[in-house]
């Protein structure tokens, strides 16, 4: 993880709001721990929200699908 | 019993009798904050234009009356006004004029919240990873809204939200203009600017409704368009100001002139109006063009002058624009020592609020009495509640 949170970092530092979407969403993949996932696919998804990007809907959806949004 | 802050019983006399408010309505902290209730508040007041939030998406945080606001184009291309907070723990939402892509994020915890104000994202919530919780319901949870309304692309407020509908209370300026009921376009960055003044607003309106002062303050003016061809206008609890028969078109250096309003009728051809639209809203429309001053209230003594010109057509002469602009500006300039003069005046403790001239100020005793009928309402209803609750 060490190498996406320094680009997480980084892409927090800069304000890239694109980066961060799909970079915690990956952080989202690699987690092996359902609680850890749905953390990041929340930031991801929050992100997507700001952003005005497609990928929103299928975040939410992947959360929805836990039961982790409304 | 409570003693009112000031006695008005003299400012809504006849004209030919009565006394201007007494000096505490321009100096005192006390009676400004009363007023900030009575005069603004309560009141359809001027906020912003729209042309500030040109495309959906677009939002500008304000300040009035010391509570902050965020002017917002939504999707849809509606202008709203909210109050610029989340409903998590109040943090300001926007803190700079900016886009908005897809959602408002509270730079906090990140609520996030729909143009429309709508919440639509509560992460973490209900712990890490979740996102919603029982005792939390974004359907009432959304950003207060502020009651508002688009007129001459002025975007007017009600902060207290018990206002009549904004056509019932402006009705009778929106009838006397129904000729001007045409499209605006703003002038853009050429066609606005701002002047901070040493000044009550209310001196602003004061002067703006009168064509007393304009051959001796405004002589460039007066060259052309003299006392005797201005008129009255004066609705009693509205609106008030001034109005000239000789307005000439401004032109360039080839003798061309602004496009006119379409249709506006050849009553227009030579006569303009100047009318202060209560509490805080100048207004002038010319067969050509047309212009609006928001007044906003910094203190007892602080006014901002928001100024800004409009066209009948998006792409008006960029040489003659900035002529206008300056032309105005200079004009508007010229009233700067007048108000703030009044201003410093005001703390003569030996002023009784003047007499006017009963032919030549009615306009501005038109707004005092307005003032005072407000501000002695609001009283009333206070003394009301305050009587309830003892």
């Amino acid at each position: 993880m060490s190498d996406l949170d320094t680009a997480m970092i980084h892409a927090h530092e800069t304000g890239d709001r694109r980066a961060l979407i799909g970079l915690c969403a990956e952080a989202a993949d690699r987690m092996n721990e359902i609680d850890a996932a749905c953390f990041f696919l929340t930031h991801a998804y929050v992100f997507a929200l700001e952003a005005g990007a497609s990928e929103a809907g299928v975040l939410h959806a992947r959360l929805k699908a836990q039961g982790r949004e409304a | 019993m409570t003693q009112p802050l000031t006695d008005l019983g003299a400012v809504r006399a006849d004209v030919a009798r009565a006394n201007g408010l007494p000096n505490a309505h321009y100096i005192d902290a006390r009676v400004f904050e009363e007023e900030k209730q009575a005069l603004l508040a309560s009141q359809w007041a001027g906020l912003a234009v729209a042309a500030d939030v040109p495309e959906p998406g677009d939002a500008k945080p304000l300040d009035f009356l010391g509570m902050p606001l965020l002017l917002i184009r939504d999707r849809e291309g509606h202008v709203r006004v909210f109050q610029n907070i989340c409903r998590h723990r109040g943090m300001i939402l926007v803190d700079a004029p900016r886009k908005i892509e897809g959602a408002i994020r509270c730079p906090y915890h990140s609520w996030c919240y729909s143009t429309k104000g709508g919440l639509v994202a509560t992460p973490h919530v209900g712990g890490p990873g979740r996102n919603t919780h029982e005792n939390i319901d974004r359907a009432d949870l959304g950003l207060l809204e502020v009651r508002s309304h688009v007129w001459r692309d002025i975007v007017w407020i009600n902060l207290s939200g018990d206002a009549p509908p904004f056509e019932h209370a402006m009705a009778g300026l929106m009838a006397r203009w129904r000729d001007f009921d045409l499209p605006v376009y703003h002038g853009g960055h050429d066609s606005r600017f701002t002047l901070e003044v040493a000044t009550n607003w209310k001196l602003a309106v004061e002067n703006y409704c009168e064509s007393y002062h304009l051959p001796w303050v405004h002589p460039g003016l007066n060259s052309y368009s003299r006392l005797e061809d201005h008129y009255h206008i004066e609705a009693p609890g509205e609106y008030s100001g001034q109005g000239t028969m000789v307005y000439r078109q401004i032109t360039n250096e080839h003798g061309e002139t602004f496009p006119d309003f379409a249709d506006v009728g050849a009553k227009w051809n030579e006569q303009a109006e100047y009318i202060a639209a209560y509490p805080n809203v100048l207004m002038g429309v010319h067969r050509d063009h047309a212009f609006v001053i928001i007044l906003e209230p910094k203190g007892p003594e602080r006014t901002v002058e928001h100024v800004h010109l409009y066209y009948a057509v998006p792409d008006s002469d960029d040489g003659l624009r900035m002529r206008n602009t300056q032309l105005w500006k200079s004009v508007f300039e010229e009233d700067i020592f007048v108000v703030e003069g009044m201003q410093r005046g005001r703390h003569a403790s030996g002023f009784d609020g003047g007499r006017f001239s009963p032919v030549m100020d009615s306009p501005t005793h038109c707004f005092h009495a307005w003032v005072a009928g407000r501000i002695e309402a609001h009283r009333a209803l206070h003394h009301d509640m305050r009587r309830a609750a003892e």
